[in-house]
This record gives C-alpha cells, structure tokens and sequence, in this order.
C-alpha cells in the first residue's frame, strides 16, 4: 500500500519511467504467450521450446531496464524524511521491489488482455492468417501455464531490483583503510634508526605524525607534487589538523577491467563466425556461438572504452570544459559505459540477424519484429535511464559549480562535448564490428 | 533610486524575501558592507543569514529591496548578468565543503579561474599559490576524497580566494568542524582576506567567530537587530565565568 501511494505521488518523468518498464513487461509477456500459443497448436516441442529459448533475450532486456528504473528511483532512495518515520534501507528496497512488481504486473495483465483479444476470447472475433500459428484460436488457454509466464517477468525484475538495492554498508574510509603493508617494519615495532638531531627537529614529538606512521613515502610525494614546501611548516600543519600522516590510497579513478577481456572476446567471436564462414556452415549453432560472443565482447568493452575516451578528452593540457567533461566521463565509465556496450552489441546483433534473415522466409515476422523493437527499446531506454541517473549522482557538484558562478553554458557543452565524443568512438565501432559479423554470415 | 555611499562596496536596503513554500526570510534587512573590511552577520540558525548571503551575492532575487555592488544596481539584473557578476566579482563558501570529486585539489581549486577564461598555466599556479598558503599545497595532487574534511574546507577556500574576488560571502565556513580546525580555518581566510584587501561576508553563529570580524551585524528572525539577549544563567558556579565573556553591544 505503502509502495502504492509513493509510486503515484511520483513526477512525470518517473512515471514515463514506469510505464516504459511495464509496456516492456507487456511486450516480454506477449512473446511469451505466443510462444506457448505456439506449442499448443503445434506438436513438435523442439521447434516451441527454441521460441521460449529465444524468449530469453526479451527477459533480459526488460529485467535489465526495470533495475535501472528502481535504481533512479527518488521514491525508494532513503530519505531523512523517510528515516524518521522509520523507513530504512532495508524497507525502501521491499518498497523498490514492490514497485518493480506493480509496474511489471500491470504490463503483464496488459499483455494476457491483448493475447485473449487477440484470439477472440473476449469478443469472440480473431485474427485469422499467419496470427493462427501462435495465437491457438481454437484450443482452451491452459491458465496455469499462461499465469507462470506472465509471472516470470515480475518476479525476476523485482528480485533483480531487491538484489541491486539491497543495502550495504559502506566501507568506512574506503580510502584511507588501504593500509601499505609496505617495507620491513613500517609500523615501528623495530627500533627505529635515529639520526643526528632527528629528535629535536621542530613538530617532530606533537600528535599523531610523531607516533611512528610517518612512512618513507610521504617525501617522494611531496617533491612530486611540485611544492617544496618547508619540512618544518609542513610537520607542524599535520600536526595541528591530528591527522595521520597519508599512506597513500589507491587512486579513486582506476580504469575499468574489463577491457583486456572484452577485446579477448570480441576477437575470439569474430575468428569464429570466419571460421564458420570458411567451413561453409552458414546459419548453423557455430555461427550464432560467433554472434552471441561478438556481442558479449562489445557489452564487456563498453566501459573500458568509455574510460578511454574521457582520458583522450582531458589528455593534453586541457581547460575547464575538457577537463569536466572528460573527468565525469572517466568516473562515470561503468555506469554509462555497460548499457552503452550493450546497446551497441544489441545493434550491431541486429544488422548481423538482419543480413542474415532477409533470405529466410518471413514466417515469423511480427514475433520477430516484436523481439529486436523490444530488445532494442529497452536497452536504449536502459541508456538514457543511466544517463539521468548520472546527472542525479551530480546534482550537488553541479548545484556548488552554479554557486562559484560557473556559467550554465559550459556545463551544458561539457554533456554534449562527453554525449559526441562517446558517439564518435562507439558508432563507427559499432558499424565495424556489425559490418565484420555480418559479411561471413551473409557470405 | 539613490546611489549608495561610496566608501560601502555593497549596500543593501529593506531587503524583502520569502521562501517559496511563504515561510518568511528576510523582512526589511539594511546593511553596507565596507571596501576591505571582514563583516560577520550573526545570528542563531534560522535567523536568516544565508538568506542574507544569497540575497546579497545575486543568487536568489530579493522579493523587494534594493542591492548595490560599487554603485551597480543588483536588484535590476537579470539572471545571466548575475551569474556573470558572480562569477568575475563574488566568491563563496559553502558551509559544507562541496568540491567536484572528480578532479584532483589544485584542479578544483584553479576551476573558477579557467571558467573565467585564464589560461592552464596562469590557473595552475595561481591555485598552487593559494593552496600552499592554506597549507594544503601538499595534497595538491590528491583526490577530495583523500583529504579530511578540514583540509577539502580550506580547499574551497583555497578556490575562493584564487580568483582575488571583490567581495567573499563565506556561509558559516567552519560549522561542521572541530575548535582546533575551525581556529585554523578561520585565521587563515581571515589573514588571507586582510593581507589582499579582499572584503568578506562572513554569516557565523558563534560570538568567537564574530570576534574576528571588524564588524558584526546581528540578525534575528530576518531583521537586524542591535542586542542580544543571551541565555539566562543557571548556577552561580557559571557566572564568573560568564561575567567574563558577556557581549557586550
């Protein structure tokens, strides 16, 4: 109930959001009844289960976008007006899943309407020619196999939802918690070597910086960053602030991993469909093994090349647009960069599929059609969704850069300049990649 | 309209404001800031000091009321001439220290200067310069995230002042920390602000803060007001040591 009356005090664009979760939910749900319209007027169980297989990919989609809709949800983060009534971490994420579920429930019921409009259960008038095949007019709809389908969509978003935003505790000082288990007695349990006049120097025996943290690495770091400070000043600075002295953490913005292995991936997948292309197998289960690692490797290297491509925007001696653009772009790599990845694997799928099937007969066309819009749709919808969960993750930088009086313009080119770059680097990888997937196949 | 004074580098009269949700701001606040000088507008929270602060620096638009920045109507400005006043002019520190954590420290801090349009090179050190002398030049490479919270305050103090503003409005600077860091916090933007003639708003709501100041104005419940009342004491073992540090205004 609680979930009920959040999710319909929302703003507009939430509730787009939503609704763009449940007609995806609607249209998953629909493939699915087909599917099993299919197996009811049809005997041969191989040919309906590969339609349930390919049903997967739809599945997918839609889970996917459902959990990036929970997670830029503003009802179900906490909130202190929330937290005081009680309403923690652990309630918000039933609060998220519930929501998920609603709106992928609401499409689901929307989905079994359309199929028994379809075929003719509720009007008693039905759609005739090729829509016979996978509607099954004729026959009873058994309810309980209908019901567990359209209940798949619900369940694995909301668990998917629950499980993205079940609450973790933070790591405290994440930062500085990466201890230097460093040289031979760095914690001073050894006698220490005292040179001449090491114990009388200025700050040497005040606060925290005498009690032995003081690493052999502070000094190089200091000479690096270009300010030679005095060694006295600056021991009496520590001193005052009683902070420890730095070991130096892990750098906040290293560079996604998965680089190495999606361009592994990606390679292995293209050799394969070649290699198909060559023993002259066309279309077989080796083709699509190509195909199904082409894109994987493209999803895995989304990030890394995102990460990539804000580095090259901030390399050399950039200025205050380069150099936002190009930092946010660095930081934000995973978030914007897997659904990027995958929206270029899904595309570059496609026109691979596309060159492919325009020789088979059009059998199943609007089944079909239905899955790559669906597919499609959703992970492009599942990108923009990321976007704005970005521009939320930035509201309070971009409200303090507003307060130094940084003009609303440059901001506003720093998004378009990361927007042109991200797309001057994935659309001709994107073309490359589907038009070298697409030649062996279509061979 | 009559122009202001010309020793007052801003000026204010009858300023009016109200929130959006009509919970009342400011109700008929006057006050001129001195070329050069450190004024403390004090006050206890909800007293209406930020408000004063936004009011006066062109971030929000009093409802009525006049604002004068060296004999330049503020009140008549549009949003975009506000901003770029605030940019070229204005300085500001928030009482939390907000800075992008995506660049590293002499980054941020040189961040207004390149908005401005000055080079790299001149930015970099330029921003060097402040931060060395707020102490933090040796965690010019790090990341916010690396730093205390001490530390990324003087940052943005580091990055208030590189761009040698006319006027800083500094927002309760030190609120959230401890006496030792506040102590050192304050002196350092005070001495900073003193030795380049740079004129500073500082709202505070503590009386050992407002002892920095040249000149303290004391708001309460969005008016300015000559006297404050302080508690009533409770023991007699308190009073000496009240008796000793009373204001007295």
């Amino acid at each position: 109930m609680l979930a009920l009356r959040l999710s319909l005090g929302a703003q507009p664009a939430v509730q787009v959001r939503r609704l763009l979760v449940a007609s995806a939910s609607a249209g998953t749900g629909f493939l699915l009844l087909s599917a099993l319209g299919h197996a009811l007027s049809h005997p041969d169980p191989a040919a309906s289960a590969l339609r349930l297989a390919w049903c997967t990919a739809p599945l997918a989609a839609t889970v996917y976008l459902a959990v990036a809709v929970a997670r830029t949800d503003p009802a179900t983060r906490p909130r202190p007006g929330l937290s005081a009534v009680g309403l923690g971490p652990v309630k918000l994420m039933a609060v998220s899943a519930a929501t998920t579920a609603l709106s992928c429930v609401l499409g689901s019921v929307l989905a079994l309407l359309v199929f028994l409009q379809l075929r003719g259960d509720l009007t008693g008038m039905s759609l005739g020619g090729d829509a016979q095949e996978f509607l099954a007019a004729g026959r009873p709809l058994p309810l309980p196999a209908a019901l567990t389908l359209l209940a798949l969509v619900p369940l694995s978003a909301s668990a998917a939802a629950a499980m993205t935003l079940r609450p973790r505790e933070p790591v405290s000082g994440a930062g500085r918690a990466a201890r230097a288990y460093g040289r031979f007695g760095a914690y001073r349990r050894t006698p220490v070597r005292e040179s001449f006049g090491a114990y009388g120097r200025f700050g040497r025996q005040l606060g925290a910086a005498a009690r032995g943290r003081r690493t052999d690495t502070e000094a190089p770091a200091r000479e690096q960053d270009g300010a030679p400070a005095d060694a006295a000043e600056v021991t009496g600075a520590e001193a005052a602030d009683g902070s420890p002295a730095v070991v130096p953490p892990p750098v906040p913005t290293t560079a996604p991993s998965g680089l190495p292995w999606g361009i592994a991936v990606l390679a292995v997948g293209l050799a394969v469909e070649a290699l198909t292309s060559r023993t002259g197998s066309e279309g077989g289960p080796a083709a699509f093994l190509g195909l199904a690692l082409t894109s994987l490797g493209l999803a895995l290297v989304g990030p890394g090349l995102t990460h990539l491509c804000g580095r090259l925007l901030q390399a050399v001696r950039p200025g205050a647009l380069r150099l936002l653009a190009g930092r946010v772009l660095m930081t934000e790599a995973a978030r914007i960069g897997r659904p990027l990845g995958v929206v270029c694997a899904v595309v570059s799928a496609a026109y691979a599929m596309a060159s492919l099937h325009d020789r088979d007969d059009p059998s199943a066309g609007p089944l079909v059609v239905l899955g790559v819009l669906l597919v499609a749709g959703c992970t492009v919808a599942t990108l923009l969704t990321a976007a704005v969960e970005a521009k939320q993750a930035h509201a309070d930088t971009t409200a303090s850069l507003r307060r130094l009086g940084a003009p609303a313009g440059t901001l506003r080119r720093a998004a378009a300049l990361r927007a042109a770059a991200l797309l001057a680097l994935f659309g001709p990888l994107t073309v490359a990649v589907a038009e070298l997937s697409a030649w062996p196949l279509g061979g | 309209m009559v122009a202001p004074p010309d020793n007052d580098v801003l000026w204010a009269r009858a300023l009016h404001f109200r929130h959006d949700d009509g919970s009342p701001g400011l109700s008929g606040v006057s006050l001129g800031v001195r070329e050069g000088e450190i004024l403390a507008v004090s006050g206890p929270r909800g007293s209406g000091k930020s408000t004063l602060l936004r009011c006066l620096s062109g971030l929000v638009p009093a409802n009525d009321g006049e604002v004068w920045f060296n004999s330049v109507p503020v009140h008549t400005m549009g949003p975009a001439a506000r901003e770029r006043l605030r940019r070229d002019r204005f300085g500001w520190i928030d009482p939390a220290p907000v800075l992008v954590p995506e660049l590293n420290v002499w980054e941020n801090a040189a961040l207004p200067l390149m908005l401005r349009g000055t080079g790299r090179r001149r930015a970099k050190a330029a921003a060097l310069e402040w931060l060395e002398r707020l102490d933090v030049g040796d965690r010019a490479r790090r990341h916010p995230v690396e730093l205390t919270h001490a530390e990324r305050q003087r940052v943005c103090i580091a990055r208030a002042l590189a761009p040698a503003p006319s006027v800083l409005f500094a927002d309760e600077p030190t609120a959230p920390l401890h006496r030792v860091d506040r102590a050192h916090v304050l002196r350092t933007l005070t001495t900073a602000a003193r030795s380049h003639g740079i004129t500073v708003v500082l709202a505070t709501h503590e009386a050992r803060t407002a002892a920095l100041a040249d000149r303290t104005v004391s708001l309460l419940d969005g008016r300015c007001v000559r006297t404050v009342h302080l508690p009533p004491v409770s023991g007699p073992a308190e009073s000496e040591g009240r008796a000793a540090c009373s204001l007295s205004v």
